[in-house]
C-alpha cells in the first residue's frame, strides 16, 4: 500500500499519467486510459486483511481475486453477491471501481451496498480512509460509495471493507428452451412469481451462454435460491408458470448452479473477436422485452446481427452487435451507434475489441450532472494522473 | 432586506419573520441554536432556488429542515441564517407501483408513504423510530436507519434518484443508474451540506407474505447481548433484532401496556418477515439459541394487534422515558456485533462512573446502540456528567472498532469527535467533496466537520 502510494504520488508530481489495472476483465467498459506513461497493476496487493465470521464482515486488499474471496467465505457459509464476469481473474478493487451490476442485485443489492469502508490512494499519494468495519455508519460522507463505479479516476482503491451475507442453503437452476412464441408469457410469469428467482435470463443468440449448447432457439435460465422448503415451493410455482407459458422443455439441475450463473454473466462481456460490440441498457423489468426487441430490430435494419441477453429480474438488456468480420462491422458501427443512442441514450458499451470502439459513444449520453462530476475529478486529481480519459464525459 | 426579498419571491404566507415564529425553528430534538434570520416555506424547487439565491446574495447561510426530529443538531441554525422548511412540500408526486418506486417531495412523512403504498401491497422500508413525524428529506439527509434496516438496508439503499438545488440556486439531477460518479450516494447522509433535495425517487418494497414477532426475556444484559451475537453468528439474520433493558422496559410497559415482561433485565424483540415456509425453522432456531443463553421466557405475538403493540412500545421507548426523568440524551454508536456485550458493559461502566441512570433501547442485530442517558437539565452537575458519560461511551465505541454514529448523523453534536475516528487526510478527502458542492460553506455550516480545524479543506466554516 505504501509502495503504491509512493509510486502514484511521484507520478503525479512528475506529470506522468497512470493506467490503473486490476484483473482487466472489464477493460471493455469505457475507453482505454490515454495517454498514459505507466500501467499500475493492483494484482500484487492481494489478500484478506481481516475476516470476522461472526460479525459478517470482511476486509480485503483490492488485488484479491473475487474467486478467492468467494471460496473463503463459502467455507463459512457466507458470500458477497458481486456476480461479476470472470471471477477467477476479476479483482475486488477492479470490480468495485467498475461498478459492475450483477443479476442478483434485485434481491441482494449492489456491490456498493456492501461497502462498509474503504482505503484509497489519491492522486497526490495521500492515503485516505472512509467508513469502518461496522454495518451502520453515518460519520461523514459516504466516500466509499463514491469510489465505487468511479473507474479509478478519483483514487486507487487499495482496500475494501464489506459486509457479507449468509449463503442460501440450497440452489437450483432451470434451463429451458424458449421458442419465440412462448417467450413473452414465460418472462412475464417468471418475473411475477411470488418467490422471486435470484436470477432469470433469456437469450436470443448468445449460443452457449445458457446451457453450453449451440442452438438457434431462444433459451432461458432461472436460478432459485433459499431454504429446502422454499425451494420446493418455488420449484412447483416455476414449473407451473413455465407450463402455462407453453415452454416445451426444462432441465432442472441442483449441481453446477453457480457455474450456470457464471456462464450467463460471462456472456455479458463476451466478444466475437474483433467483430462485435456489446451494449448494455438499463431499465425497468416491465419494459425490458419490448426494448430488447426494438433494439434488435434497429440492429437488423442497420444490416448487422443482434444477439440478446436479457436480465428479466432487473430489466438489463445486453445486445451484442456483430458482422461477418471487423471490416464489415467497422463500416456500419458508427452509424448504428448514433441511431441506437437516439433510441436509448443510456446505452453503454460493456465489451468490444473492435478498433473503432473509441469512436463510439461508449458511455451513452453525458449525465445531467457532468459538471459536478468534472469538478470532483478536478478536485481529487487536478493533474489528471489517474486513468485519464477512461470515464464519462472524457474524465 | 432579507425579509422583503423572501416575501417578494415566495409570498407572505411562505415566510416567517416574527421572533415568536422564528424561535420554533431554532431547535431540533437535540438542542437549540441561534434564532434564524428568517424561515422560508417553499412550495416547490423554484421557490427553493429563489431562497438560495437570495440568501447567497445577502450572505446568509441556509439551514434545510424536515420535521426537526434530528438528534444531533443537524437542523439547528448555529449562527442564524435562513431556515428552509419543507412543511409545504409534502406531496407524494407519483406512485409507480408497476416499477416499485415513488417520487416524493422532501416533506412527505416517512410513515405516510408506507401507508399510501400499503393499499397496493408495498411499503417504504427504512423505518426510523421517528417515522410518524420525520420526513423523507430528513431521512435522506441523515441516511436514516431504523430496526428494519438489519435486513432491508438504510435509506441510501432505497434512493434511486434525486433532484437537488445547489449552493448557487441551480437545480441538478442525480440517478443511480446513470454512468458517472455516484452523486446520489454522496448526497444521502450529507446532512444538508452538499445541496438541498427538492424531490426524490425512492424504492418501494413488497410487503412480506408472513410476519412473526417474538419476545425473549433475560435475567441480565450480558446474556441477552451474547444471545444476539450468537444469533448473527449462527447465520440467522432476522428482519429486526432489537434490545431493551429493564429501565426502558418498565417505562414502555407503564406507557403502552403492550405486554413486555417487566421482571426482565433485558428483552429481545425479534421479527422475521418473509415466506411462511421459512418461519417455523427460523422460530425453532431462535428459540434454541435464546434458551441456550439463559432466556427466562420466549413467546410469540399471537395477532397483528399484539405485534403492532409490541412495536409501538419499542418505537415509543424514548418518549416513554419521560416517566423516569425530565430529560434524556440519546447517544448513537455502532460496534461490530461480536463486541456488543463489551459495548454494553462499557456503557454501564461509564454511566455508573458518572452517576447517571442509563436505559438501553437499540438495534442489537446491527450493533447499533442507543444508550439513553437520564438527567435533569436544571441541574448543571448532571448536565456535565451526561456530557462526560456520552464522550466516554463514544470512546469505548471507537476502541471496540466501531463508529461514532450509526444512524443519527454527526450534525453539530459530534463534529469535533470526527477527529477521533478520521485522520486529517481522511477528513480532507471529504472536504474536497464539500469544496465542489459548497465551496463557501453556506449550506448548513457548522455541521459534520470539526470546528477550528487547521487544515483548510477540513474547516467547517
Amino acid at each position: 500500500m505504501q509502495e503504491l502510494a509512493g509510486i502514484v504520488g511521484r507520478c503525479d508530481r512528475e506529470g506522468q499519467k497512470l493506467a490503473i489495472q486490476g484483473g482487466n476483465t472489464l477493460a471493455g467498459m469505457g475507453l482505454p486510459a490515454q495517454p498514459t506513461d505507466l500501467t499500475l497493476s493492483t494484482a500484487a496487493l492481494a489478500g484478506v486483511v481481516t475476516y470476522e465470521r461472526a460479525d459478517l464482515t470482511i476486509a480485503a486488499h483490492a488485488g484479491t481475486r473475487l474467486r478467492s474471496i468467494a471460496i473463503l467465505l463459502a467455507q463459512q457459509g457466507q458470500f458477497v453477491p458481486f456476480d461479476a464476469p470472470h471471477p477467477a481473474e476479476a479483482t475486488l478493487g477492479g470490480t468495485l471501481a467498475a461498478g459492475w451490476l450483477g443479476p442478483r442485485r434485485h434481491l441482494y443489492g449492489k456491490p456498493r451496498d456492501y461497502m462498509l469502508g474503504s482505503t484509497v490512494v489519491l492522486a497526490d499519494g495521500t492515503i485516505a480512509r472512509a467508513g469502518g468495519m461496522v454495518v451502520k455508519n453515518v460519520a461523514g460522507y459516504d466516500m466509499s460509495r463514491l469510489y465505487v463505479g468511479s473507474f479509478g479516476t478519483l483514487g486507487v482503491l487499495v482496500q475494501a471493507n464489506l459486509k457479507t451475507l449468509v449463503l442460501p442453503r440450497r440452489s437450483r437452476a432451470f434451463l429451458a428452451r424458449l421458442p419465440e412464441r412462448t417467450r413473452s408469457r414465460a418472462v412475464a410469469q417468471v418475473s411475477s412469481l411470488e418467490i422471486r428467482p435470484s436470477a432469470a435470463f433469456w437469450v436470443r443468440g448468445f449460443a452457449t451462454a445458457i446451457d453450453g449448447e449451440d442452438g438457434t432457439e431462444g433459451r432461458m435460465l432461472v436460478v432459485l435460491e433459499g431454504s429446502e422448503a422454499l425451494l420446493e415451493r418455488a420449484t412447483r410455482d416455476l414449473r407451473s408458470a413455465l407450463g402455462r407459458a407453453g415452454v416445451p422443455e426444462t432441465r432442472v439441475v441442483d449441481a453446477g448452479v453457480r457455474e450456470s450463473l457464471e456462464r450467463a454473466i460471462d456472456a455479458c462481456v463476451a466478444t466475437l473477436g474483433e467483430r462485435s460490440v456489446t451494449y448494455r441498457i438499463l431499465g425497468f423489468p416491465s419494459q425490458a422485452e419490448a426494448r430488447a426487441l426494438a433494439i434488435a430490430e434497429l440492429v437488423e435494419r442497420s444490416e448487422l446481427r443482434a444477439e440478446l441477453l436479457v436480465d428479466a429480474m432487473n430489466g438489463d438488456v445486453f445486445v451484442r452487435v456483430s458482422d461477418l468480420d471487423a471490416l464489415a462491422l467497422g463500416a456500419k458501427i458508427e452509424g448504428f451507434d448514433e441511431s441506437l443512442h437516439a433510441l436509448e441514450p443510456g446505452a453503454i458499451v460493456v465489451a468490444s475489441r473492435h478498433p473503432h470502439r473509441s469512436n463510439l459513444a461508449v458511455w451513452g449520453a453525458v449525465p445531467a450532472a457532468i459538471d459536478r462530476m468534472r469538478a470532483l475529478k478536478a478536485r481529487f486529481d487536478p493533474n489528471g494522473t489517474l486513468n485519464p480519459g477512461r470515464f464519462v464525459g472524457g474524465i | 432586506m432579507l425579509h422583503q426579498r423572501l416575501i417578494e419571491a415566495l409570498g407572505e404566507d411562505a415566510v416567517k419573520t416574527a421572533p415568536e415564529d422564528l424561535s420554533v425553528y431554532a431547535f431540533d430534538a437535540y438542542t437549540d441554536g441561534a434564532l434564524p434570520s428568517a424561515v422560508a416555506l417553499p412550495a416547490n424547487a423554484r421557490d427553493v432556488s429563489a431562497v438560495v439565491r437570495i440568501a447567497r446574495e445577502l450572505g446568509e447561510p441556509i439551514v434545510p429542515r424536515g420535521a426537526g426530529t434530528g438528534l444531533c443538531g443537524g437542523a439547528v441554525p448555529i449562527e442564524g441564517g435562513v431556515v428552509v422548511s419543507f412543511a409545504r412540500m409534502n406531496r407524494i408526486l407519483e406512485l409507480d407501483l408497476a416499477n416499485r418506486r415513488a417520487r416524493v417531495q422532501p416533506g412527505v412523512v416517512n410513515l405516510d408513504l408506507s401507508h399510501h403504498a400499503g393499499a397496493s401491497g408495498f411499503f417504504y422500508a427504512p423505518d426510523p423510530s421517528s417515522q410518524k413525524t420525520s420526513t423523507i428529506g430528513g431521512n435522506v439527509a441523515t441516511n436514516a436507519g431504523g430496526p428494519h434496516c438489519l435486513s432491508y438496508g438504510t435509506t441510501v439503499n432505497h434512493v434511486l434518484a434525486l433532484e437537488v438545488v445547489d449552493e448557487t440556486g441551480n437545480v441538478f439531477q442525480t440517478n443511480v443508474d446513470e454512468p458517472g460518479y455516484d452523486l446520489t450516494a454522496v448526497l444521502v447522509g450529507s446532512e444538508g451540506t452538499l445541496g438541498i433535495v427538492t424531490s426524490a425517487w425512492v424504492r418501494l418494497t413488497r410487503l412480506p407474505e408472513s410476519v412473526r414477532v417474538w419476545l425473549a426475556a433475560f435475567g441480565d444484559v450480558d446474556s441477552a447481548s451474547e444471545a444476539v451475537s450468537a444469533i448473527i453468528g449462527a447465520g440467522i439474520v432476522p428482519t429486526a433484532l432489537e434490545m431493551m433493558d429493564a429501565v426502558i422496559v418498565k417505562a414502555v410497559e407503564a406507557a403502552f401496556h403492550a405486554g413486555y415482561p417487566t421482571e426482565a433485565s433485558a428483552v429481545l424483540l425479534v421479527e422475521n418477515a418473509g415466506f411462511e415456509d421459512d418461519m417455523d425453522a427460523c422460530e425453532a432456531a431462535l428459540a434454541r439459541i435464546v434458551r441456550e443463553h439463559g432466556a427466562l421466557s420466549w413467546r410469540s405475538a399471537q395477532s397483528p394487534a399484539e405485534r403492532d403493540a409490541l412495536w409501538a412500545g419499542r418505537k415509543g421507548a424514548a418518549g416513554a422515558t419521560g416517566r423516569i426523568s425530565p430529560n434524556y440524551y440519546t447517544q448513537d454508536l455502532c460496534v461490530p456485533r461480536s463486541k456488543l456485550p463489551a459495548a454494553l458493559r462499557a456503557v454501564d461502566e461509564a454511566a455508573s462512573a458518572h452517576g447517571i441512570v442509563v436505559g438501553n433501547v437499540f438495534h442489537a442485530g446491527d450493533g447499533n446502540l442507543h444508550p439513553l442517558l437520564m438527567y435533569d437539565k436544571r441541574d448543571r452537575a448532571q448536565v456535565a456528567a451526561v456530557v462526560e458519560t456520552g464522550n466516554a461511551i463514544l470512546q469505548s465505541a471507537i476502541e471496540l472498532g466501531g463508529t461514532i454514529s450509526g444512524e443519527h448523523g454527526i450534525g453539530y453534536e459530534k463534529r469535533d469527535a470526527m477527529t477521533r475516528v478520521y485522520s486529517t487526510a481522511d477528513l480532507a478527502a471529504m472536504g474536497r467533496v464539500r469544496d465542489v458542492f459548497d465551496p463557501q460553506r453556506r449550506l448548513n455550516p457548522d455541521k459534520i466537520f470539526p470546528a477550528g480545524a487547521a487544515c483548510p479543506e477540513v474547516r467547517a466554516r
